[in-house]
């Protein structure tokens, strides 16, 4: 039973990552990246049964406390502050996004079939889904020009790599995990001071404009 | 308490003393003589060090070795000369855009940072280590943003974004090597000890280890600045104040290159020296070739002490990557000897930029000797190092890896690295010279301010002195560390 509510955990975030693809709204995407930090820690909570590793459940509550709602909340009050508009204007067009995603999962998954164990049951699907996850959020990073979706891509990046260590490792050190959490907040609260005072100065959250350093 | 806990907690404290409100001169004081004491602490450490005792703390995750010995000794120097010359920095900046407020987000980054780059040189956990790396990055983030000009953010943003994309990077990497050992390691903090990860060398899963490996390598040389991921350090050099470039050019440079030589280090336990060697020996040939277009067509004073220090990063991966006690003995001392040069080049370049309040060739205009003779000379003083030219140190470091090189195997590569070397001598140098010695363009460009022997130009003249003096004459228990730090990662005992 659990493994087969891993795997779902997992292809849910794989999921909500294609949505963000395709999404334009920028709450919505928000919200997704809440909803896949969400199954994030609700897979990390059932291995913590599964495997009778307790240490799991504090890695799980963090991610859900600060990844479901702190982060997502902060960006989101960040946006109404300095209330730009609200749509995300890629680089480049939907379907030639998804497309590109396709091609990145089935990288993903070819990938894991190298790990020990990495070609069968649930080691495989979940490293599989966790490095298609975290390319696609690469993909996002480039393709994105809006201030906070690139942060949002980094996030999910982030998020993909705790995913493959939980696939792979069942999750590091206590201590490091604690660490960091602590430091993907900093990170946000660093990134969120900088959008404020890019917005402040160019009257825009569009990074594209960032280009006067050349050479 | 140990010494090796002052040295981390020191640096903290005066961090936190640094965000109190106080007289300028009070806070001078108090952030001077904190990171003058790390400075002496991280002496002791070393000496503790040599003196046979190995310093560690919490177990083993804190632990000193000849590695890290030498990298805390070298940051504990820059820590201190950075903080000396940013005092000038700010009082020749006293009467212009800089707030009080601004001021104290300065005396607070300077000491975190420190502590940050000591906490990366003493961790032996690579958990820990990459913390204290993240911490580097969001703390210099500030610092690009300092002046709070269009540039400064667009440079921040696009280092945090890159740096936090390697350290993303450089985590899957951690969590790769860690995967690597299948269990064996088990799940307490002393699992991701990197001395542990090189006693169990050839058990580790190889595939695993390999991707690892390359992720780790390029998380970190992101940090490091090596190219193909080296885009945001022009930015972030010539938008950050002068004292923080000294941190970041020297003192981040430093521990990035310490990580990855942990990482090297793994992976020469388990796959030889070949794999990551190879990489290294690539990215760092890269890094010097791609200079050598930048630096001919520079515009810029501060980009182009960039593009130098992309050059410098790369030698040393060269020098590591071409394995054996020789080269590795070169790159370490070529590690030692840019430590003691760089800071003169920054210093020099950040007063001809802060007099003419610009940084680039254009807004200084040609001809500086006349104007500002004291900046100017010292900046032809750090061409003399940074290129390499005898008598100065660096040379002395870049043939010890040219040598080894040849007498190896990677003719080819050491040749190609030469004649890179020999543009590249040829390029700075016209850029500093045209600088500094060309003809006055005809409209003139006024100095804003005359020269003055100030507080800021008397620390450049004493980190000049240490620079010459390091070139004749290095401690020799400074060689003794080198040595002992060479003969680990060739692979010794």
């Amino acid at each position: 039973m659990t493994p087969d509510l891993v795997i779902l955990c997992a292809a849910g975030m794989l999921v909500s990552v294609y949505l963000m693809v395709g999404q334009k709204a920028l709450f919505t995407t928000i919200r997704l990246y809440a909803g896949q930090s969400l199954l994030l820690a609700a897979m990390a909570a059932m291995m913590a049964v599964a495997d009778a590793r307790p240490h799991l459940f504090v890695m799980a509550g963090m991610t859900a406390v600060l990844k479901g709602f702190a982060i997502p909340l902060f960006l989101m009050r960040v946006i109404d502050r300095i209330g730009i508009h609200r749509e995300i204007e890629p680089f480049l067009n939907v379907p030639a996004s998804l497309l590109a995603c396709l091609g990145l999962t089935v990288v993903g998954y070819r990938v894991s079939t190298g790990f020990p164990e990495g070609d069968v049951g649930v080691t495989h699907h979940i490293l599989g889904m966790g490095l298609s996850t975290m390319l696609i959020g690469l993909f996002l990073m480039v393709t994105r020009r809006k201030a906070i979706t690139q942060i949002l891509a980094l996030l999910t990046v982030e998020n993909a790599i705790f995913l493959v260590a939980l696939g792979i490792t069942s999750g590091m050190p206590l201590v490091v995990e604690l660490g960091i959490f602590f430091d993907v907040i900093l990170a946000v609260l660093v990134l969120g001071v900088l959008v404020r005072r890019i917005v402040a100065r160019f009257e825009s959250m569009d990074v594209s404009r960032l280009s006067k350093l050349k050479g | 308490m140990t010494p090796l806990l002052l040295v981390l907690l020191v640096p903290l404290l005066t961090a936190a003393l640094g965000a109190l409100p106080a007289p300028r001169r009070v806070k001078e004081i108090v952030v001077l003589g904190g990171l003058s004491l790390t400075f002496v602490l991280c002496l002791a450490v070393a000496a503790q060090f040599l003196s046979g005792v190995m310093p560690t703390a919490f177990g083993e995750a804190l632990r000193v070795d000849a590695l890290s010995a030498l990298v805390i000794v070298l940051s504990g120097f820059v820590g201190l000369l950075s903080a000396a010359y940013g005092v000038g920095y700010m009082r020749r900046n006293a009467a212009r855009d800089v707030t009080a407020g601004m001021r104290r987000e300065f005396d607070v980054l300077t000491p975190a940072y420190v502590f940050a780059m000591l906490l990366v040189a003493v961790s032996n956990n690579l958990g820990i280590l990459w913390i204290a790396v993240e911490l580097t990055t969001l703390t210099s983030v500030f610092m690009v943003a300092f002046h709070n000009r269009d540039t400064s953010l667009e440079a921040a943003w696009k280092f945090l974004m890159l740096g936090s994309l390697g350290l993303g990077f450089a985590l899957l990497g951690t969590v790769l090597l860690f995967a690597s050992a299948q269990g064996r390691l088990g799940e307490d903090l002393d699992a991701l000890n990197w001395t542990r990860f090189v006693e169990l060398g050839p058990q580790l899963h190889p595939f695993t280890l390999r991707l690892g490996v390359v992720f780790a390598l390029i998380g970190y040389g992101t940090k490091a600045g090596l190219a193909p991921m080296h885009t945001w350090k022009p930015d972030a050099y010539r938008e950050a104040p002068s004292p923080a470039g000294v941190l970041m050019a020297v003192g981040m440079l430093n521990g990035a290159l310490y990580c990855l030589l942990r990482v090297h280090l793994i992976s020469q336990a388990a796959l030889g020296q070949g794999f990551s060697g190879g990489l290294l020996l690539t990215l760092g040939l890269l890094s010097v070739l791609i200079a050598v277009p930048f630096i001919l067509i520079q515009w810029d004073v501060k980009r182009l002490l960039a593009y130098s220090s992309i050059e410098h990063i790369g030698i040393m991966a060269i020098g590591v990557g071409l394995g054996g006690q020789a080269a590795v003995y070169g790159a370490l001392l070529h590690m030692t000897y840019h430590t003691f040069a760089k800071p003169i080049a920054f210093f020099s370049a950040g007063t001809l930029a802060q007099l003419h309040r610009s940084s680039d060739f254009k807004g200084i205009g040609a001809g500086t000797l006349t104007r500002a003779p004291l900046a100017s000379m010292l900046l032809l003083l750090a061409a003399m190092f940074v290129t390499g030219s005898p008598p100065f140190s660096l040379f002395f470091s870049e043939m010890a890896i040219l040598r080894a090189g040849f007498l190896g195997e990677h003719v080819v590569a050491t040749a190609v690295f030469l004649a890179a070397l020999v543009v590249l001598f040829c390029g700075f140098a016209y850029q500093v010279g045209r600088l500094v010695l060309g003809a006055r363009s005809p409209e003139g460009v006024a100095p804003v301010e005359p020269e003055r022997l100030d507080f800021g130009l008397g620390v450049t003249l004493a980190a000049a002195a240490i620079a010459v003096a390091s070139t004749f004459y290095l401690p020799s228990s400074m060689v003794t560390l080198i040595r002992a730090a060479a003969h680990l990662v060739a692979g010794g005992p």
